[in-house]
């Protein structure tokens, strides 16, 4: 191809990642309570069958970072096993790559990686280099490409000063970044990344951000993010999926989400003089600490000028300030109420 | 066909680098080797002292047969994949069943190379035995014999060892069933006494068992109880136990893989 014809790339029209009406249950044991229920749990067993992911409908684009999130038990990691193909779904179908993962877990593991932040794929008793040694092996992955991938990692992620320390004397911070360059040797088209910021330091925190906006940016991967920081969200997904219980209650662009659900704002007054009976009829007051006021208003049915001109009427003020809602704040209020939605509601979005 | 091994002869050259990073327990295993070699002399000396003979074995033989099989030990002790327990045991199975690798072959290949870690020990091991007993040299073909049929005995050791490493994908805890597995062992095997010692009526059956495959078929080939005309019938019978406990290994390991459920959801 002659030089400034840019190929369009391996992009194709069918998305890397694929799910339809996915599910799956879980028997687990029922048993009694104490010391009665956990001996008669030897002998009866009573099944009770726990749903962990309804329905779900993913598809994802090469290329794309999305954050997959929600609170703990919501069926992430249940999700994420199916897409690698360790856990076999009770319904629906999965399409990762051209490939079903549990019934060609090797091959499809091939087109992957994966980091958990809870979890290290690095051998324990050995330097960090053998770690890399072995993947390479396991991988197949090419002399030259091995060499270039790993000065690469070691440069971007700071390696060298740890890459002959075993791995069990290394910092979280280290490991967590050794765990990266790890998943990624062989050029994965898609990482899973299972919390990989859990427990870091700020600094720390930053560096594997600022990694994986590289890889992506770089080489095109497709991540997959779960997380409860939700700072990593903001930094790196343009995209979040939210679940919870199961069910898919959120899949769109995190702007969208701010301004679906974060329809309250602050505004911040600083009256001249303090003012301990405040009062303006039909705002809401969320927090009051003269010569400060906070006021809370829905901007679908009030602006900032109108509300600032109607303080203004009445008292005489120093300064304003307008807070937005935190993506937080906007998920946990999901969390909370999300359950009550109509379901259609997040689905038209 | 060598790219397709690769990885799995990685997996044991780290097994063997990760097992040399306990050099302390290099040094107890040996210095417990030649205590246990001294121990024995003694008790077998005591009892020929006051008792004739059991079987015709005299009592140099029976010294060489404890000393061998205490250096067969070394090796056919090690439980080559206590890795799976651990593994299921805390979850991180998840991570190697994501990787594109046969698991049961990485958990061979890696026991593989532990074992061989352990082998090279033989050597001091055996040197230190020799200043305290003296181990009768068998001729040439019993020799290559003995070794053919240790070899087969260690495939019998690992599936045994697997299979049993297979129940924590229902139990996750096995160490009471292993250790009720090393007491058979060791008295089934015929590490400590020989079969030979046992009753008439129940020697039939535990020269039946898998146990008896490990330790006291090459045993015996190397003491000269089991001669040449006999050798194919006892290694066969090895033979028909490797194959029978790698069908069970198979079939139990689909069935465990099937249910891999890590904590957490």
């Amino acid at each position: 191809m002659p030089e400034g014809f840019a190929a369009p790339g391996n992009r194709s029209l069918m998305p890397i990642i694929q799910t339809r009406a996915l599910r799956k249950t879980f028997r687990s044991v029922v048993r009694g309570e104490g010391l009665a229920g956990a001996v008669g749990a030897l002998f009866s067993r009573h099944y009770e069958e726990k749903v962990a992911v309804e329905n779900v409908n993913i598809s994802i684009d090469e290329g794309e970072v999305v954050g997959y999130i929600g609170p703990n038990g919501a069926g992430k990691s249940t999700t994420i096993k199916m897409l690698t193909g360790i856990l076999v779904p009770t319904s629906g179908t999965i399409e990762v790559a051209g490939i079903v993962p549990h019934e060609k877990r090797r091959q499809n593991a091939r087109n992957i990686g994966v980091v958990f932040g809870q979890r290290s794929q690095l051998y324990w008793d050995l330097p960090l280099r053998e770690s890399f040694e072995l993947l390479r092996a396991i991988y197949r992955v090419p002399r030259a490409q091995y060499r270039e991938n790993l000065d690469h990692f070691v440069e971007i992620l700071d390696l060298d000063r740890f890459m002959s320390t075993p791995v069990r004397q290394l910092s979280l911070g280290e490991r967590m970044r050794g765990d990266f360059a790890a998943a990624l040797l062989h050029n994965p088209k898609i990482v899973y990344l299972d919390e990989p910021t859990i427990g870091l330091d700020v600094v720390a925190k930053e560096a594997i951000r600022a990694f994986i906006a590289d890889i992506n940016k770089r080489l095109g991967t497709t991540v997959i993010l779960t997380t409860h920081d939700l700072a990593d969200v903001e930094r790196l997904c343009r995209r979040i999926i939210l679940i919870d219980e199961g069910t898919v209650i959120y899949d769109g662009k995190l702007e969208r989400l701010r301004d679906e659900y974060g329809t309250h704002r602050t505004l911040i007054v600083h009256l001249k003089d303090p003012q301990p009976d405040f009062d303006l009829p039909g705002v809401e007051i969320e927090h009051a600490e003269p010569p400060t006021v906070n006021l809370k208003f829905d901007r679908r049915t009030t602006t900032a000028e109108a509300l600032i001109r109607r303080v203004t009427e009445r008292y005489a003020i120093t300064d304003v300030a307008i807070v937005e809602p935190e993506i937080e704040d906007i998920v946990r209020r999901i969390y909370l109420e999300g359950y009550q939605k109509p379901p259609a509601r997040a689905s038209e979005l | 066909m060598l790219a397709v091994l690769d990885p799995y002869f990685q997996f044991a050259l780290k097994a063997m680098a990760r097992e040399s990073t306990y050099r302390f327990e290099v040094f107890t295993s040996i210095a417990s080797l030649a205590l246990r070699v001294y121990l024995l002399r003694v008790v077998w000396v005591a009892l020929y002292a006051r008792n004739a003979a059991p079987h015709g074995v005299p009592l140099h033989t029976i010294i060489t047969y404890s000393a061998v099989a205490l250096l067969m030990g070394l090796i056919l002790d090690i439980d080559q994949t206590s890795l799976l327990h651990d593994k299921l045991h805390d979850g991180s199975i998840v991570v190697d069943f994501m990787k594109p690798i046969s698991v049961p072959f990485y958990l061979f290949a890696d026991g593989t190379g532990e074992v061989l870690f352990h082998a090279a020990l033989i050597v001091p091991s055996l040197a230190l035995a020799l200043l305290i007993v003296h181990i009768d040299v068998p001729s040439a073909t019993v020799l290559g014999a003995f070794a053919l049929s240790f070899f087969l005995g260690y495939f019998v050791g690992f599936f045994l060892n697997f299979i049993l490493n297979c129940v924590a994908f229902w139990t996750l805890e096995i160490s009471a069933v292993q250790l009720i597995m090393t007491w058979v062992t060791d008295l089934l095997g015929g590490q400590i006494v020989p079969l030979l010692f046992f009753p008439a009526v129940v020697q039939n059956a535990i020269f039946a068992l898998p146990f008896a495959a490990m330790f006291s078929t090459p045993l015996l080939i190397y003491i000269g109880e089991i001669p040449p005309e006999r050798y194919p019938e006892v290694m066969g019978l090895q033979v028909a136990w490797i194959l029978a406990l790698g069908l069970i290994a198979t079939v139990i390991w689909r069935a465990g893989a099937r249910r891999v459920v890590v904590q957490g959801g």
